[in-house]
């Protein structure tokens, strides 16, 4: 595999949006970020012959998954980074160290990987090549029935978190008391619970 | 006699009792409890008396331990046992009743009071040494729990751990007697031990050594001199207590455990004199002591300690049924005794002193009745229970050498003193306290009735030949024992001894009931102050034995104190480490997942890298 | 070879940016972008080594990615709505 000027090009664009990511300021941009990264990531993959994969990238992780992230940070009105008073002042150096220490081993580790001789074609990666692994019962079937039962699990509890009972109920928790609010009988209760929601 | 399995049903009855009780005591409630434990020992009492009739029983059970086998044996010795211990703890058990009325513990009173029944019998039963040391144990467990019933009093609790200790000394010996036979014959079973000295073929000297040990053991048991510093400081549990276990059962355990062995200790010169020394020793010292005393439990006890000196002196004379008759009629008249005492004090709301008492003829005329024959029976007046058994004792230490004779007809003499002293100072003269006494109820005075009732007669199962040829125990106990023959006395000898034992009693008695009423003499004063702290032994004990093994106690806490200080500051050590590493645990997520980001650079690191 | 290390770089990254973002949802991105990372090694795997079960694994991982996301987002919207906060350092009640 020979280094030419789009590689090059890529892994410019992949840690350049990478580092966009991590450091903006407002989340809104880091999130768009983060879709330009998936969209290069994407296109590496075609350029590693999974198309079909790259395509499923573009679609479920740049399409719907950051466009949820979108959704919430609006939902929440939390867009802004700095929030909150920052209690470990000095962990980015530790981390731009630890990350730095990690970058190195696991570089130092991947680049002693010896790839065999002559690896067969992929086929591109194309869905007629993937499909009959995926539903090959002495394959990927029941892994791929369990990841499917988990995503429907996921969406029941992600709905069952969001409640509206649960968080009246958990608002009004004798743990943890609000102190900026004065304690209110559970009608006004609830109205002030739909009032955070709509804020 | 052939296996029943009715047999381990006589022990499974008091133990049922002992863990229903244990477990739903309080449900039961008063008196339901009381009577269940009673009825469950009557039931024992009336098996063990069915299977008895029938000839006795055997029971075994083959695999208990690897080579000896768990059985039981109801022959005619461990029947009149079994008798007694069923039979007289059942009439306690009726008294006891009555007497721990109101208590808070009274169902755990009962069944500790069973359990003591089942340990009794398994230790009169057990056919193997080891079935009997199960007993043995059991009945000194019963014992430590029943001494200190009360135990929210210290002084309780001290005299049931004084108790405790003091029998575990002839534990040992019990222990080392078991390793001994077992060593010398590969069996401990008692039937089979029988045979095997009987046939022979081994050291005698050795034979001796065993014989001593279970003499130790003995001793501890029968609180004999010089173990015998536990028995007076038993009376710290409730009455019945005293009256079942340091009485009428429980300390007789050590002369049948003698008298079981009768095939080792036979024409052994040397244990016979040493036995014979020891109760004599015991009867003198209890006779004395008992003299002394102001505390009517006490001056109970010690009457039980020379009392027991007498079966001692029954068993080195070799007159073993004679010591089997002896814990019967003692059975009754002891029990009656100390069941007196009770009610008394129960009467007078718990006062024990006998100078707070007198006079309790006019107020508990019943209860007097009792106290008279049991002072009479115990005094040896012809012709109540005591009477003949002791007669028998002495008769048969003529035989042993005539001025053995003369110390037992001196401490007969003694004997009755003891027994009308204590008449005396609680039944007669004026009442001395402030209490109001009142009669006990009926639940307490016919369990007296009765053991008054055997106080008079069980004598004559046991009269001497020269008016009874063949009395009923004597045969019937040797037929278990083994048959020791040995020369009778000449008739006008044996009439001689009776006549000189039963004129000395009723002169004893009389001339002790007209001392006891008047004011004592000085020298008498003197003699009491002595006699009331037992003659020092306590004190010679402390002295010797207790302050120096405290002393090294102290020492090894001492060490054992800076060991511990070394490993506490070992422990502070880590504790503070623990606190150092505790202050990483911060909460705040962050933080962790540096944690968590540093161990992956090193793990990676070290596996990429090694 | 070349995107083994371009995915150590964007694991490392993403490494620094879990550490050093102080809102849930941002760190939340952060860790999106380390499992990306690790995804694209598995492709470049699949690529080196002519074997596509790789490639059915990083669809799996999508796959859970998504179910994580939803569960995730849904306990920050709910902590949000308990707390009023999205700031990680402001929840310390996980010390013991």
């Amino acid at each position: 595999m020979s280094v030419g000027f789009w590689e090059i090009l890529a892994l410019l664009l992949l840690v350049g949006t990478g580092l966009a990511v991590v450091r903006l300021q407002n989340a809104v941009h880091a999130a768009l970020a983060l879709i330009a990264n998936f969209l290069v990531v994407a296109g590496v993959y075609v350029a590693l012959e999974a198309r079909f994969v790259a395509m499923i990238q573009i679609i479920v992780y740049a399409g719907a998954i950051v466009v949820l992230f979108l959704f919430v940070i609006m939902l929440l009105s939390a867009a802004s980074a700095n929030v909150g008073q920052d209690l470990l002042p000095r962990l980015p150096w530790v981390a731009g160290l630890g990350a730095a220490g990690l970058a190195a081993v696991l570089v130092y580790a991947l680049t002693r990987f010896q790839p065999p001789a002559n690896a067969p074609a992929l086929g591109g990666g194309l869905p007629q090549a993937l499909g009959p692994l995926l539903y090959d019962p002495e394959k990927w079937l029941y892994a791929l029935l369990v990841v499917g039962f988990l995503l429907l699990v996921a969406t029941v509890a992600a709905v069952v978190l969001i409640e509206p009972e649960r968080i009246i109920s958990a608002t009004s928790h004798p743990a943890h008391p609000r102190q900026d609010q004065k304690p209110t009988p559970p009608m006004t209760e609830q109205k002030d619970g739909k009032a955070v929601v709509k804020r | 006699m052939q296996e029943n399995f009715l047999l381990p049903l006589i022990i499974a009855l008091p133990l049922l009792g002992f863990v229903l009780l244990g477990l739903f005591g309080k449900r039961f409630g008063e008196p339901a409890a009381g009577w269940l434990a009673s009825l469950l020992v009557l039931g024992s009492f009336l098996l063990g008396l069915f299977l008895l009739l029938q000839g006795g029983a055997k029971w075994t059970l083959a695999e208990w331990l690897p080579g000896i086998p768990f059985s039981l044996n109801l022959d005619n010795l461990s029947g009149v046992m079994l008798m007694v211990v069923a039979g007289v703890g059942f009439l306690i058990h009726v008294w006891a009743i009555g007497y721990m009325h109101g208590d808070p513990g009274y169902s755990r009173f009962f069944s500790y009071f069973n359990l003591f029944i089942a340990a009794m019998l398994v230790l009169v039963l057990g056919d193997s040494l080891p079935v009997v040391f199960i007993g043995w144990e059991g009945v000194g467990l019963a014992s430590y729990l029943l001494i200190g019933f009360w135990y929210q009093e210290r002084v309780n609790a001290d005299s049931a751990r004084k108790a405790f200790i003091v029998n575990r000394i002839g534990d040992l010996g019990f222990l080392l007697a078991m390793g001994l036979l077992w060593s010398m014959f590969g069996t401990l079973s008692i039937s089979e031990l029988v045979e095997k000295v009987e046939a022979g073929g081994y050291s005698f000297t050795t034979l001796t050594l065993a014989g001593f040990f279970l003499l130790i053991g003995a001793i501890g048991k029968s609180a004999q001199v010089p173990l015998m510093v536990w028995l007076p400081d038993a009376m710290a549990g409730p009455t019945p207590v005293s009256a079942l276990i340091h009485a009428a059962t429980m300390v007789t355990a050590g002369v049948y455990l003698l008298v079981r062995h009768a095939f080792i200790l036979h024409g052994d010169g040397f244990l016979a004199g040493l036995i014979v020394a020891i109760g004599l020793l015991t009867a003198f010292y209890g006779a004395l002591c008992s003299l002394g005393q102001w505390d009517i439990k006490r001056i109970v006890a010690y009457t039980t300690l020379s009392q027991l000196g007498f079966m001692f002196v029954a068993v080195g004379v070799g007159a073993y049924w004679v010591a089997i008759f002896h814990i019967v009629t003692h059975a009754f008249f002891k029990a009656l005794m100390f069941m007196t005492s009770g009610s008394v004090i129960h009467a007078l709301g718990g006062e024990q002193d006998v100078r707070q008492m007198g006079g309790m003829q006019k107020y508990l005329p019943a209860t007097h009745l009792h106290g008279l024959v049991a002072a009479f029976a115990s005094g040896g007046l012809v012709p109540l229970a005591g009477f003949w058994s002791k007669d028998a004792i002495l008769a048969y230490s003529f035989e042993f050498g005539p001025w053995l004779w003369a110390l037992m007809l001196l401490a007969s003499v003694l004997a009755a003193l003891y027994s009308i002293r204590w008449y005396v100072l609680v039944f007669w003269g004026d009442y001395r306290g402030k209490a109001h006494p009142h009669e006990s109820p009926a639940v307490m005075l016919w369990p007296n009735h009765i053991l008054m009732g055997g106080a008079l007669g069980v004598g004559f199962i046991g009269l001497p030949y020269v008016i009874d040829y063949k009395n009923f125990i004597e045969p019937f106990l040797t037929k278990a024992i083994g048959d020791f023959p040995h020369e009778k006395l000449p008739v006008v000898t044996e009439w001689v001894l009776i006549i000189i034992s039963a004129v000395v009693a009723i002169a004893a008695l009389w001339w002790g009931f007209r001392f006891f009423q008047q004011k004592m003499p000085a020298w008498y004063e003197r003699f009491q102050t002595a006699a009331l702290q037992g003659f020092y032994a306590d004190a010679v004990y402390n002295a010797l034995l207790v302050n120096p093994a405290k002393g090294l106690a102290e020492l090894l806490f001492g060490g054992d104190r800076g060991l511990l200080s070394g490993f506490a500051s070992l422990g502070s050590l880590m504790g503070g480490l623990g606190a150092l590493l505790a202050r990483l645990e911060t909460g705040a997520l962050r933080f962790y997942l540096a944690g968590l980001l540093l161990a992956l650079v090193l793990l990676v690191g070290w596996g990429v890298l090694r | 070879m070349i995107w083994l290390i371009a995915s150590a770089l964007l694991f490392s990254i993403g490494a620094y940016g879990a550490l050093t973002r102080r809102t849930a949802i941002l760190m939340f991105l952060s860790i999106e972008l380390m499992l990306n990372a690790a995804a694209l090694s598995l492709i470049s795997f699949s690529r080196l080594s002519g074997s596509l079960d790789a490639q059915v694994v990083v669809l799996f991982i999508i796959a859970i990615a998504a179910a994580e996301v939803a569960v995730g987002l849904g306990l920050i919207v709910a902590i949000f709505r308990r707390r009023e906060t999205t700031s990680v350092d402001e929840l310390r009640q996980l010390r013991g």
